[in-house]
């Protein structure tokens, strides 16, 4: 039989074709490859033969002395630009310019017109070079060019031509922003040197008239030097009638072509044209720009008027103005601000942010769920994701209006002001960072000190944050403290397995007098206190919070099922959410909600508490907890800010790395997703802090600011704290308080699981399963711990999925008569079951669902509390390496 | 503004289609570089009596000159083809140009065919600029030949080693003087560019009309109904979508019933982007579109007979692979994965540009003479299959999207879950592909071991997630698969010649 090795040895090419070519064959140049990758190409090459590194943003100019130019480019590093020709890249892409047909003197006019020319955006490429361009052309005035006119680049240079029209709307949408402040600086520069040039004027007319009547009296009216003065002097006039005409046009910059927000903050006090140099830089309004204006109006008041020639002579050798020196320095260096936050959005690899913009526009969908394993997301790059999936986003297209020229000259005072407060409406969001791309990647992973050295140091505040006692982001209405045998006493439920819910929906009262608790916490200090007990909290002599207890999770249950859709789903009509909470819900909310904004306005409000009670806090001396050691090494993110993605996947390098040295990963994993808090136990906080690190990533509602998470505890903690708290890193003392810690460790051993990092030990509840052998499977062969935590945030997404499907399945839940909650039980096991889930994998889905219920009914005072505290008596099992 | 614009060139002609309907294209023109008079204009073809309305010929004229703006600097590979792309606010116009080079009167020229429309047409045409450009460029290489064929018909008498251009230059301006003029103009670049000028048109028109909301109502599709295979079965549900994923997410819907045939291009659109969603047509009751090329859904109606005749050149020239759903009969077939699709479509185009070159006559390059021109290619006719991979993933969110109650919004959240997992899916694969090869750099060779690490060991599930993937990185399936496929062809190839 004919094997493929030796037919193989007859498709080697023979040398006899070489001589002949057949003229009927196709040449290459005008065929296609038959394959999408040359020899050595392959999906990553094309954006690898460009000569440049990275994207880059490019400023040129059309320089009427030396032609096309760049003039800077953003990150100004030569690195980053590598071999790539500037200036032939420039003249290219300056050569395409369509706005030098659109402007020039107009046709009968014996003196230019400004012609506000609407900027013009190409895209185009140089396939050879492997470099392809967004270009953004705009027009700056400057009274010293030909035509007053100098044009202007600014353009987005990748080597990936699809990102550049994939993100156009995007790229359009920055650049247009930049342009307008560009333009705004430039619009009130020219005006202020057209002043100059008119005072200058005013006064060469009346040096020369004066001189003129001198020599009238010296020498007669019609000696030839009162001729010339007098030829002088009309040249003068007609100078500054043209210079007032100018000043004129550049004043009555149609108002259509601003921002709306341009001209609504226009002074109310009408100021008189004429009046423009007395008022131009005396309404400012805005503190910011304060020092910026009184340096203008200092010039101003300080300009001295210079004799000048009529006509000043254009000569080459003359230095033209920089761009800086063409736009007011405020406006010129936001505008430079903008495009570095471009150039930051837009960099990386197009899958990332394309990826990263679907993230975004389906997670927007399900906010009901999405708070289980997400970070929230904020800035530009919310802002971006926005402009691409927001249906109502309409970019920046300017049409063309015939009105445009046509609007009423604005005072100079109004028109400052105007500029400069548009100015200050382009906002510069604060962002994340851009999506990660690969390159950043391979320095990021290949070099783990730097991340370990990157988040040194960063827990300045973790030591105080137990001081905050009764105020903490997680539960800022004051946590649970109460003697431990009353609490144990009311958790010993019949039930095994149980969930209790911090604060069951039905037993909260969220009323304003609740709201005002939570600010004014301090006021009331003392009527809520009781004395603890002193037996569980050795070392802890202070006092702490009375708080109704939490409710068993069986009560919780029965009273919330979800029979409505998610609040988030309806927000569209706000009224409908009002409504259900207050019909039908059954959630005895006081009547003070009613006052309440149904979302933003709480959440938003709760979100600066949380961050305000932070930073309040940050400064106290902790008496509960001491960090001594100053290794803070592998810190998983920074106490009181916001958590990244980025920082995330730097956890899922640690993620990584536990899974790989920890047999029993899946069992400590499966302890933080079914809700039962992880105690890592440890001499080292380094060590302990990476634990953290690592686990940090499977924690369920890990909260805006990490709130979930404990770090580095150096005290014992009670059992209020496992409620709010689902990670946290324990020192080991060897000493009393040391022993008295082991004790509380054992006391509450049915709660939580105990990873001993000294020991290599984890002891906890058994899991059986294999949804979290795909998570955490200690031969996986993936080699990088950002793929790792793509890999993991997946996985979790799947499982967030399943649990919002368990939460609002209705047939689940509902009883079918009065007398049905042990069928509903069965129903929901059942249900379970089918999913593919076995008891233990149950757990993790029934935990995610009750903190699903929890947000659901909790919407309107998100952040508050989300606390769902879950035990169960299955004997722990204790595992070793 | 005319009056701005340089005097219109007498000799510009122009086409004006009839199009059925609004059409937002206002012009298309093909300029060239006149190495004495600059960039000219040689053929306009604008909507018949729409695009005048706007913008007049001179003004065309004049954008269209400008398209070549900067051009004399173009250092391009030979035969490159590239894109340019223009909005102009100040003359409320958006511009797409492709540059190329081309022979004409018997001189190389950097020529541009470009596509006028109104600015405020952007977002509309956004999302089908891809679609407008590849199909251009494909039109643009087939009027590259027979630019070179008209100066080059004289080649055919001349042995092979002899240049063709300096007969050209001789022989151009013969055949003007003896009025063979007819010949040029019926065998000559336009005719040639108004054969996908004119579907273009058609179908930025009925996108017009039949395109796809950005966003799709659940209410209108099949995921809204009380129960699974209440609209039609639950087998057909799972396997049109299964394999509409499996194919990039790009079907053909058919039928005899408009409404049945929509509710299922609406279901998959579901499962595409906002901007794929603008980029998919649904059916038009009154009489079936044409295929296009290039759209991720549509919809087509079958006609009296009961039947549609799918064009096999344009479905194998479609970006990705295709889906084929018959809502009459229930069946969904599907094309070969990208790799396999796109060395088909490549053969395909070869053969296709390899006959036009050997054409001696407009008669020898008619569809139907192509194949018979080039012997050594046979198209596989039987390019839909039937689909082969069983998944798990969607048949577990078909079985579970039904379990939540229809008429809130509950489906579409849970819809949204399911499209994050995919996408997120689909980036882990990327990533971990990435790290195993460095980027390419080496040889992929731990396909098994990415299966089970990520949770992808049944083939219906690698599929879609590859080519969800295979969007994210042009070429993916090829790097993966490709090698051994084009191995096994090979090979296959050598023993039927046995």
């Amino acid at each position: 039989m004919i094997g493929s090795p030796d037919v193989v040895a007859f498709t080697k090419d023979d040398d006899f074709g070489d001589s002949y070519t057949d003229p009927c064959l196709l040449p290459a140049e005008f065929s296609v490859p038959l394959f999408p990758h040359a020899a050595n190409a392959n999906p990553w090459t094309k954006t690898s033969y460009a000569k440049f590194s990275k994207d880059f943003i490019l400023i040129s100019e059309f320089s009427e002395q030396v032609g096309p130019q760049p003039l800077l480019t953003i990150p100004d590093d030569p690195r980053v630009c590598g071999t790539f020709d500037l200036n032939y890249f420039s003249l290219r892409i300056m050569s395409v310019d369509y706005q030098a047909s659109f402007v020039g003197h107009p046709p009968g006019c014996s003196y230019p017109k400004l012609n506000f020319v609407e900027d013009s955006k190409v895209v185009l490429g140089d396939s050879k070079e492997g470099a392809f361009a967004y270009v953004h052309h705009l027009t700056l005035y400057d009274l010293e060019a030909r035509g007053f006119v100098r044009p202007f680049c600014m353009a987005y240079i990748s080597a990936d031509e699809r990102k550049i029209m994939q993100q156009f709307q995007q790229l359009s949408s920055g650049f247009s922003k930049a342009s307008e402040s560009l333009k705004s600086g430039n619009r009130k520069a020219f005006a202020n040197e057209l002043e100059k040039k008119l005072q200058d004027l005013e006064y060469t007319r009346t040096v020369l008239h004066k001189e003129t009547e001198l020599q009238k009296m010296n020498n007669g009216c019609y000696s030839t030097q009162v001729i010339e003065k007098a030829n002088e002097l009309a040249n003068v006039e007609k100078s500054i009638y043209e210079h007032k005409d100018l000043l004129r046009q550049i004043m009555s910059y149609p108002n259509k072509k601003m921002d709306t927000d341009y001209v609504q903050y226009e002074p109310e006090k009408p100021v008189e044209t004429n009046m423009v140099d007395h008022t131009f830089s005396s309404t400012h309004s805005i503190s910011r720009d304060k020092c910026v204006e009184t340096d203008n109006a200092s010039q101003q008041l300080s300009y001295t008027p210079q004799l000048i020639k009529a006509k000043s002579a254009k000569c080459f050798d003359k230095r033209l103005k920089t761009l800086e020196e063409l736009c007011d320095s405020n406006f010129f260096h936001q505008t430079m601000d903008h495009l570095n936050l471009i150039e930051k959005t837009f960099r990386g690899d197009l899958c990332f942010i394309y990826t990263s913009q679907i993230d975004w526009a389906l997670l927007s969908k399900q906010k009901i769920s999405s708070f289980l394993f997400e970070e929230e997301r904020h800035g530009e790059e919310e802002e971006n994701s926005r402009n691409l999936y927001d249906t109502d986003h309409n970019p920046h297209i300017a049409l063309p209006s015939l009105s445009n020229l046509s609007g009423e000259p604005m005072s100079l005072e109004s028109y400052a002001t105007c500029v400069e407060i548009g100015h200050h409406k382009l906002e510069l969001e604060s962002m994340e960072g851009p999506p990660e791309s690969s390159t950043s990647d391979i320095t990021q992973e290949t070099s783990e000190e730097a991340v370990d050295t990157e988040t040194k140091g960063s827990f300045s505040s973790d030591r105080s944050i137990e001081a905050l006692g009764n105020i903490s982001p997680a539960n800022p209405n004051g946590f649970v403290r109460r003697s431990t045998n009353e609490v144990c006493t009311v958790t010993l439920s019949e039930q095994q397995g149980e969930i209790l819910p911090g604060a069951a929906p039905d037993k909260m009262s969220p009323s304003l007098g609740y709201k005002l608790d939570v600010y004014t916490a301090d006021m009331f200090e003392t009527e809520n206190l009781v004395q603890i007990d002193t037996a569980c909290c050795i070392g802890q002599d202070g006092f702490i919070y009375e708080e109704p207890l939490p409710v068993p999770v069986q009560q919780c249950c029965e009273d919330t099922v979800v029979k409505q859709e998610p609040l988030s789903l309806l927000q569209g009509d706000p009224a409908l959410q009002v409504d259900y909470i207050f019909g039908e819900s059954g959630l005895p909310l006081g009547p003070s909600m009613g006052l309440m904004l149904p979302e933003e306005s709480t959440s938003v409000h709760s979100e600066e508490m949380a961050r305000m009670n932070i930073e309040d806090v940050s400064d106290c001396t902790s008496y509960m907890s001491t960090s001594t050691s100053s290794d803070r090494a592998g810190s998983p993110f920074t106490y009181g800010s916001l958590i990244t993605v980025k920082q995330k996947k730097k956890a899922g390098n640690s993620a990584l790395r536990f899974i790989r040295q920890y047999p029993f990963a899946q069992q400590a994993i499966f302890c933080v997703l079914s809700g039962q808090t992880l105690v890592v136990l440890g001499a080292e906080e380094g060590t302990v802090r990476k634990l953290v690190n690592a686990l940090s990533i499977f924690v369920p509602n890990l909260g805006k600011y990490g709130e979930t998470v404990q770090p580095w505890l150096t005290t014992s903690f009670q059992l209020t704290d496992l409620q709010r708290w689902k990670l946290i890193g324990l020192q080991r003392v060897a000493s009393p308080a040391g022993s008295s810690m082991l004790h509380s460790l054992s006391r509450y051993s049915r709660y939580i699981g105990i990873l001993d990092c000294d020991n290599k030990t984890l002891r906890c509840h058994p899991y059986r399963g294999t949804v979290l052998g795909h998570m955490a499977d200690h031969r996986t062969q993936i080699k990088r711990g950002s793929t790792y935590y793509l890999h993991v945030q997946s996985m979790l997404t799947q499982l967030a999925a399943k649990a919002f499907l368990y939460t609002f399945c209705h047939h689940v839940h509902l009883p079918i008569n009065t007398d049905d909650q042990g069928s509903v039980e069965l129903r929901r096991t059942n249900f379970l079951l089918q999913l593919g889930y076995t008891e233990e994998e149950s757990k993790i889905i029934q935990f995610l669902s009750e903190l699903i219920k929890q947000n659901f009914f909790q919407w309107p005072l998100k952040g508050l509390s989300q606390s769902v505290f879950s035990f169960s008596y299955t004997t722990s099992v204790l595992y070793k390496i | 503004m005319s009056a701005a614009c340089p005097p219109q060139s007498p000799a510009v002609a122009k086409t004006e289609v009839v199009v059925d309907g609004w059409c937002p294209l206002l012009a298309a023109t093909f300029a060239y570089w006149d190495n004495i008079l600059g960039p000219r204009v040689r053929h306009i073809w604008a909507p018949k009596g729409q695009g005048s309305l706007l913008l007049s010929d001179g003004e065309v004229t004049f954008l269209a000159n400008h398209t070549l703006n900067g051009e004399i600097l173009r250092s391009a590979e030979s035969g490159a083809v590239d894109v340019k792309f223009f909005v102009l606010a100040e003359k409320g116009v958006i511009i797409v140009s492709l540059i190329f080079d081309g022979e004409l009167k018997g001189d190389k020229n950097t020529c541009a065919l470009s596509i006028i429309l109104p600015q405020a047409e952007l977002g509309f045409y956004l999302p089908l600029h891809s679609v407008c450009v590849e199909r251009l460029k494909h039109i643009v290489r087939k009027g590259r030949i027979r630019m070179q064929k008209v100066c080059g018909l004289p080649r055919l008498f001349l042995p092979p080693e002899q240049k063709p251009s300096r007969l050209c230059i001789l022989i151009g301006p013969i055949l003007t003087l003896v009025g063979l003029l007819s010949v040029w103009q019926g065998y000559n670049i336009i005719s040639t560019l108004t054969s996908e000028i004119v579907p273009i048109m058609e179908l930025l028109s009925s996108m017009k009309t039949h395109n796809v909301p950005e966003e799709v109502d659940i209410k209108d599709t099949v995921l809204n109904d009380d129960d699974i295979g209440d609209s039609c079965h639950e087998d057909f549900l799972h396997k049109s979508i299964s394999s509409h994923l499996q194919t990039c997410g790009c079907s053909v819907v058919v039928g005899s019933n408009p409404d049945k045939v929509n509710k299922i291009v609406l279901t998959l659109c579901l499962f595409l982007t906002p901007t794929e969603r603008k980029c998919s047509r649904l059916c038009r009751a009154e009489g079936s579109f044409k295929y296009d090329t290039g759209l991720f859904v549509q919809g087509l109606l079958k006609d009296s007979t009961g039947s549609f005749v799918l064009p096999y050149r344009q479905v194998l020239y479609s970006p990705y692979p295709s889906t084929h759903i018959d809502v009459d009969i229930n069946t969904v077939k599907q094309m070969p994965p990208c790799h396999e699709h796109t060395y088909h479509q490549r053969r395909y185009m070869r053969a296709e540009l390899a006959a036009l070159w050997r054409a001696t006559s407009e008669d020898d390059i008619s569809s139907d003479n192509l194949f018979n021109a080039q012997d050594s290619f046979t198209p596989d006719l039987n390019i839909f299959q039937d689909v082969m991979h069983k998944d798990t993933l969607v048949k577990s969110f078909i079985d579970e999207v039904f379990l939540l109650k229809p008429g809130l919004s509950l489906r579409s959240v849970y819809l949204s879950h399911f499209l994050l997992v995919l996408h997120r899916k689909a980036l882990t694969l990327l990533r971990y592909i990435e790290d195993e090869t460095q980027k390419g750099k080496k040889p992929f060779r731990s396909l098994r071991n990415m299966k089970t690490d990520l949770d992808l060991t049944v083939e219906g599930d690698l599929s879609i997630v590859m080519a969800m993937a295979e969007k994210l990185r042009a070429g993916l399936h090829y790097f993966v698969f490709g090698k051994p496929f084009f191995t096994s062809v090979q090979e296959r190839d050598l023993l039927m010649n046995f």
